[in-house]
């Protein structure tokens, strides 16, 4: 199979180009088309012969597992990006056929992904594939999944179909900005969720940037450029820290370690002077915290979600938040173990507080339904960062499972706002009443989704927050104040209930008290057909949560024991000292965990050495052609 | 004969100019309905835009692939050049920045073999002198000598003077022109001076004699006094900081750069600032690289470091209040030019990777600014030309390709991955680290935020916004040099962002062996 479909991907590029370059000119015969496709199938090996080599081959072959495809993952991130590109040279005046296009390629997409289960995800990092980028600068291009990040890949490869069979339902207007946006997005966070090098997670991370501006933006109601500018001005502002630390840690490492490198690995056995440790945390912290978001950064949240579009705000609530939990999962809790644990008590408190507490009350005010699925976004998601908090197996795994209840179940309740929204233009609760005798298949759905999103036993929700409770209760990074924090936290289940279930209440039972609410068809097919595999997916992972619990066993085990190492190390480190953490992490041992996770290659050995002392090396050698020519 | 190989490119460019002027002026103007004069001057090879531009843009990539060409050779194999030092120096150093403005005059030449035709001012005395501004550039950033420094300075210098001023009718454009010829002038009086304080001081005109001597100071037996060394190094700082228009000497760009025709602040934007930085460079490194001088406590860091946060600051904070968008690209490339400077402040201690990202830096910015200037022209026509913000607005509807080109440019100035400005901000960044600059990169990044607010502001009017009915909107041009040149630097950014490894090792090896 790898040779043939190995050979296919590699004449991929060049039929792509050819195919791009032939759809350019508009008018012109085949010989002009040709000629242009030629041009184009150039430019790509133009491209590939400037590709940095450096024994790709064999390096990936020593990573990869014998039955898994090493080229999967590049599939699964680069196809929708491949496809956003092939958008723009496809007619803006056909929208029938962009929308089959785009449906086509995030389906596919999904179909690929389910290939990724065919790992036995017992150990390790699957589906690896690793070459060189930029080697002066020791970025490598390095993909791989492993039991947390497996499952938010699928999460994304699920919801954002179903965001965009919404999507086309509602919008009509742009259809070739809507379908491009959505597949850069998809792409940007696909790739996010897999990369294991600092640079490539940025490069992802900033790459979502845009797309889901624009989809705010464009499509958003009435006040969407203030909520675009909102959204925008918040990442950002946490992306430019995080890269700020990203630079120190690349330069501690080399001050460290010798050689430059972005590598994941590298830099979580970097134990850094402890003020420098915790300002990387911090500037970490915040980057992924604004994403979660969490009090009192979360402002932006409900401004976004009011004023995106629904196939928007399915895919910010389904997976852009969830990026934000997994960069504290993977980076914070990966690499600054020793920070996160110090700070950890306070920020479980601000989670509790703050998300869970004070996020369910905005909810219960809230008149606009949109708006409170948002404020119950940070009230749910304050959950699963008091999990990471607690860092306890049963907290993170309880966490892990509440960021993929949470993207089921918040997806499909933004997906039924906007059926109604479709349908009256309007979200306040105060207008409906009654329209279970209207609609009954949308007020049954609703109710279904309803109790998965309060954690009602049998549905998803109940699980992932029990377990989080459980685990808050029993943690050492919480200490004390651990079980006051699982006991507020409890509280937040009630008055999940009391916000969801009173605007069930008013919505669909009682007499029918708006006139215009008497003639409203139910859902249609496209509807039905978009909610129906999260409401299946509500009962089956409410019914048999060891599905997805179990293949995270060991990667959560994983994250604990750096966790743990880094907060040892770190206890142990003095104000000012740099060192690296068990300096030769060979990867013989085929039970480690690392044992096939390919370490980076000493690019510049001996640089650091003498770095400092040569401040005028340059001075000298931009004056030698003149003292040569003096000489003479 | 490896004189002649090593200066091929500088001769190009000159002798092109020589006969594009020739062209022009036996030339006939072209037939159709234009008008020959500007009041009672004769406008020789008029409505020959077109034709100009493009000679002219085929003379300067032939330039800069000469340039390649003499890399590939290498230029220390090449004997002859010696005997041009230290007045020319022709080293990798020099041939990265002769690249770097080749392509930026060639840039230039395109927009403006579109934009004048379009816009009525075809007079073609444009191309000769884009050919001899860009000629004085190359020498500027090959100069090892104050005399040489000061020639190739006032060449070209007095081109763009006349490239601002093309527009003889607009009041606007000559009061740009007059205030950037007064102000320029007053700048390279301040340069001069310095120049004759360093030569009475030190006894020499070369840079690295100057150098040696500098360094003798503080030693018993030292003739050289540190007085006028001193004085002299702020007087060259403030010279050269008002070509790359650096914060407080940057009063003339929003005003030069808004009265100019586009094509021109394009060429000021990008040529005359990557000059400056070359020449810069080379000063402070070579004639002031002592180590005492080169320290944070005695010597030009803290100047540099303090131009480079005013200028970063200043230039985001005002950019961002501005209504035209010529004027906030000019606002812009004045905060562009703090984070240039951010990486000279860090050759302080990683000498080679600062410069390097330095040159890197100017090759990415070159590329993105070139191209965003192009897309505001491409977004305008006759009559409806694009100032404002206003006017571009709902263009992505009507122009959605010109929409698509200037948002890829402007996420490049404003430094979003995968694009070439990206990794020349990290690049810079990263040397500052190096350097233990903390503060100058936290102040760079919290810029950054700034400046995407700005650039995104663009980006909004074109695809979120409506026009107010009835408020002029610019309707795009259509043009093939245009149009190539945008896609020529679309291709640039995208490919330098993504594949950067060749012209990084070519910045690297530029900085690292001089000579």
């Amino acid at each position: 199979m790898t040779g043939f479909s190995g050979g296919i991907i590699e004449a991929l590029p060049y039929l792509f180009a050819f195919f791009v370059g032939a759809m350019i000119p508009r008018r012109q015969g085949w010989a002009e088309r040709v000629g242009i496709g030629v041009v184009g199938v150039l430019a790509v090996a133009f491209v590939m012969g400037l590709w940095p080599e450096a024994a790709d081959a064999e390096a990936t072959q020593a990573v990869t597992r014998a039955d898994e495809w090493p080229q999967l993952l590049n599939v699964i991130v680069f196809l929708p990006i491949v496809g956003a590109v092939a958008i723009l040279f496809a007619p803006r005046q056909n929208p029938k056929l962009l929308r089959a296009m785009t449906m086509g390629i995030l389906a596919a997409d999904f179909l690929i992904s389910l290939g990724l289960l065919r790992a036995n995800m017992t150990t390790g990092w699957h589906f690896q594939y690793v070459t060189e980028w930029l080697p002066t600068f020791g970025i490598r291009y390095h993909v791989a999944i492993d039991g947390i990040s497996l499952w938010m890949v699928l999460l994304s490869t699920v919801t954002t179909p179903i965001a965009a069979l919404v999507s086309f339902g509602s919008i009509k207007k742009r259809t070739k900005d809507l379908c491009f946006a959505m597949l850069l997005l998809h792409g940007g966070m696909l790739g996010a969720f897999v990369s294991l090098d600092l640079f490539l997670f940025y490069v992802f991370w900033e790459l979502m940037l845009i797309p889901m501006v624009i989809l705010i933006g464009v499509w958003g109601g009435v006040e969407k450029i203030k909520a675009a500018y909102k959204f925008l001005l918040f990442t950002m502002a946490g992306s430019v820290l995080m890269l700020a630390a990203i630079l120190y840690m690349v330069w501690a490492h080399r001050q460290a370690a010798g050689f430059v490198t972005f590598d994941y690995l590298a830099m979580s056995n970097l134990v850094l002077p402890r003020t420098a440790a915790t300002l990387c945390f911090i500037a970490f912290a915040f980057a992924f915290v604004v994403k979660v978001p969490m009090w009192p950064l979360h402002t932006w949240l409900p401004d976004a979600h009011v004023q995106a579009p629904t196939g928007g705000s399915i895919i910010l609530a389904a997976v852009l938040l969830k990026l934000g939990t997994y960069g504290y999962v993977r980076f914070c809790m990966g690499m600054l173990g020793g920070p996160a644990y110090d700070r950890a008590a306070t920020l479980a408190g601000v989670a509790v507080g703050g998300g869970i507490l004070y996020g369910a009350l905005c909810a219960w005010k809230q008149t606009d339904v949109k708006r409170l699925v948002a404020y119950s976004s940070v009230a749910h998601m304050g959950f699963v960062m008091l999990g990471l908090f607690a860092a306890t197996t049963s907290g993170i795994k309880g966490a892990l499972l509440t960021m993929i209840n949470h993207g089921i179940a918040t997806g499909a309740l933004f997906l039924l706002v906007g059926v109604i929204y479709d349908r009256r233009h309007t979200r306040l609760v105060s207008e409906f009443g009654g329209l279970a005798k209207v609609m009954p298949v949308y007020a049954a759905v609703f109710v279904i989704v309803t109790m998965a999103s309060i954690g009602v036993p049998g549905t998803n929700g109940f699980v992932g927050e029990f377990m989080v409770i459980v685990g808050t209760f029993v943690s050492s990074a919480l200490g004390r104040h651990g079980s006051i924090q699982a006991v507020l936290a409890t509280f937040g289940v009630i008055l999940a209930a009391v916000y969801m279930l009173s605007v069930v209440q008013k919505m669909f039972f009682g007499p029918i008290t708006n006139k215009r609410n008497e003639n409203l068809p139910d859902m249609n097919v496209r509807e039905t057909l978009a909610v129906a595999p999260l409401v299946a997916l509500i009962f089956v992972l409410g019914l048999f949560p060891s599905l997805v619990l179990d293949t995270m066993d060991s990667s959560v085990a994983h994250v604990i024991d750096k966790y743990n190492s880094g907060r040892d190390s770190h206890r142990g480190n003095t104000i000012d000292e740099l060192r690296l953490l068990n300096p030769s992490p060979k990867g013989d041992d085929p039970t480690s965990y690392d044992h096939n996770y390919p370490v980076p290659p000493k690019s510049d050995d001996d640089e650091s050495a003498n770095a400092a002392s040569r401040p005028l090396s340059t001075a000298v050698a931009l004056g030698q052609g003149v003292s040569r020519g003096v000489a003479r | 004969m490896d004189l002649v190989i090593a200066l091929s490119p500088l001769l190009a460019v000159g002798f092109g100019g020589l006969m594009l002027m020739l062209a022009e002026a036996f030339g006939k103007p072209s037939e159709e309905g234009i008008s020959k004069t500007t009041g009672d001057v004769v406008d020789a090879g008029a409505g020959r835009g077109a034709e100009l531009g493009l000679g002219a843009s085929v003379v300067l990539i032939a330039g800069a692939v000469m340039a390649v060409g003499v890399w590939i050779v290498g230029p220390e194999t090449l004997e002859g050049v010696a005997d041009v030092a230290p007045y020319l120096l022709i080293d990798r150093f020099s041939l990265f920045f002769t690249f770097v403005l080749c392509l930026g005059g060639a840039f230039t030449a395109l927009l403006g073999g579109g934009y004048l035709p379009e816009h009525r001012i075809d007079r073609s005395e444009f191309f000769p002198l884009v050919l001899f501004s860009t000629f004085g550039a190359i020498a500027l950033a090959m100069s090892g000598d104050l005399l040489s420094l000061f020639v190739g300075l006032e060449t070209m210098s007095l081109g763009v003077y006349c490239l601002i001023g093309l527009r003889r009718g607009s009041a606007r454009a000559t009061e740009a022109a007059l205030k950037y010829f007064l102000l320029g002038s007053f700048a390279a009086a301040l340069t001069l001076f310095g120049a004759a304080l360093l030569y009475g001081a030190t006894g020499h005109t070369d840079l690295v004699g100057i150098g040696e001597a500098v360094a003798t100071i503080g030693q018993p037996d030292s003739t050289v006094a540190a007085m006028p060394v001193l004085l002299a190094l702020a007087l060259t700082l403030a010279g050269l900081g008002f070509k790359v228009a650096a914060v407080p000497f940057h009063q003339w760009t929003p005003d030069a750069y808004e009265g100019a025709p586009t094509p021109a602040t394009a060429f000021m934007a990008a040529v005359v600032k990557t000059a400056a930085f070359a020449i810069l460079l080379r000063v402070l490194l070579v004639g002031f690289g002592e180590e005492r001088l080169m320290s944070w406590g005695t010597g030009w860091p803290p100047v540099i470091a303090t131009l480079a946060v005013l200028s970063m600051t200043v230039g985001n904070v005002v950019a961002g209040r501005q209504e035209s968008v010529k004027r906030m690209l000019a606002y812009s490339s004045i905060a562009h030019a703090g984070v240039a400077l951010v990486g000279v402040a860090a050759t302080i201690r990683s000498t080679e990777d600062a410069t390097a990202s330095v040159l890197f830096y100017l090759l990415v910015y070159t590329v993105s600014t070139a191209g965003a200037f192009g897309a505001l022209i491409l977004c305008g026509s006759r009559g409806a030309e694009a100032v404002s913000y206003e006017d571009l607005a709902g263009i992505a509807k009507r122009h959605p390709a010109a929409a698509l080109a200037f948002s890829l440019f402007l996420l490049s100035l404003a430094g979003f991955p995968p694009t070439a400005g990206f990794f020349g901000k990290l690049y810079v960044f990263q040397s500052a680290i190096d350097s233990e600059l903390y503060v100058l990169v936290i102040i760079g990044l919290v810029n950054s935020l700034i400046g995407a607010y700005y650039y995104v502001r663009v980006m909004v009017y074109m695809y979120m916004r409506e026009p107010v009915p009835g408020a002029p909107v610019a309707k795009p041009m259509s043009s093939g040099m245009v149009t190539s040149a945008i896609v020529l630097a679309a291709l640039l950014v995208l490919g330098l962002g993504i594949l950067p490894g060749v012209s990084l090792d070519m910045a690297i090896a530029a900085a690292a062996r001089g000579g």
